[in-house]
């Protein structure tokens, strides 16, 4: 049997890359996402002993992750407000200034509508669009329903396309 | 539109990232944020509590004599407790930091304890 490190490496090598882009798509700076997945995983190291089995190892993984960091986005919300500050300006900042971005003008576009949608459903998009998950999956991991993940996920798509096609950018 | 390729990582990112996380387990466990805002949080109780006996005991003591309370400390901090003492404080004053709290807890599910934790790493 694996000793708790040896499950935890495991885990750092088959998770941490899927798990950056996970984040990154979320907070939209490489930076808070390379912090907030130092944080993941310190929680993961620490939850370890607990882990009993009854969810997949790979569920349980990613629901720490996505638990982690909607709570960093609302606490970021949070953060912003008690500034008096619009949180949706920030995140457009972040994305209009991203170093690390190479893209073309449509998918930042497409970043900045994402950010500003609300975090669960961002979460949901993120989930399904970019980690090509499956509802099921997603379900599994977030305990929403997969009738519910997928109106959620239709609205997100409505909403993004609504604001791309806004901007003459879709192409 | 495609999906990948438009954002990247710094060269060798991933191969480093992997060796920092493995180092996880041999780091000293550092506490965790609500371990960190325990304290800020009793201390928040603290104040209510003696605020509130505080309250108490001097209303006790100053009902017979009648005397105007409305600059005393304590019950300037209870009244902004009270929903009709805070109707006249935002009839007056403006948008003060508790009245963001407010808001957020309940407009937004959002619990005291992320504020806590909001406002600690704010200040830190």
């Amino acid at each position: 049997m694996d000793s708790l490190e040896q499950t935890f490496n495991r885990i750092v090598k088959e998770y941490s890359e899927r798990l950056y882009w996970h984040v990154r798509r979320m907070v939209n700076s490489h930076e808070d996402a390379d912090d907030l997945l130092q944080e993941i995983f310190l929680k993961i190291w620490t939850a370890l002993p607990t882990f009993r089995g009854e969810a997949q190892l790979y569920t349980w993984v990613w629901r720490i992750a996505t638990n982690e960091t909607l709570n960093h986005l609302r606490k970021e919300r949070v953060r912003a407000m008690l500034r008096v500050q619009s949180i949706d300006a920030e995140m457009e900042h972040r994305i209009q200034a991203d170093p690390f971005f190479n893209g073309t003008e449509a998918q930042r576009e497409l970043m900045k509508g994402l950010a500003k949608l609300p975090e669960k459903q961002r979460q949901v998009f993120v989930m399904r669009w970019w980690d090509e998950l499956s509802y099921e999956e997603i379900s599994a991991i977030t305990g929403t329903s997969v009738g519910a993940l997928k109106a959620s996920y239709h609205i997100a798509q409505e909403k993004l396309k609504l604001n791309l096609s806004n901007l003459d950018v879709s192409k | 539109m495609t999906k990948r390729n438009d954002i990247s990582v710094p060269r060798d990112y991933f191969q480093n990232l992997e060796q920092r996380l493995s180092r996880i387990p041999h780091e000293e466990v550092r506490p965790t944020t609500l371990q960190k805002v325990s304290p800020w949080l009793a201390y928040a109780a603290s104040l209510a509590i003696l605020a509130s006996v505080g309250e108490f005991v001097f209303r006790k003591a100053a009902a017979p004599v009648q005397e105007d309370d409305s600059r005393d400390y304590i019950s300037y901090l209870s009244r902004s407790l009270d929903p009709d003492g805070m109707v006249e404080l935002q009839e007056n004053e403006e948008l003060t930091e508790e009245d963001i709290v407010n808001y957020l807890m309940a407009e937004n599910s959002i619990s005291l304890e992320l504020i806590a934790e909001a406002n600690y790493e704010e200040d830190n």
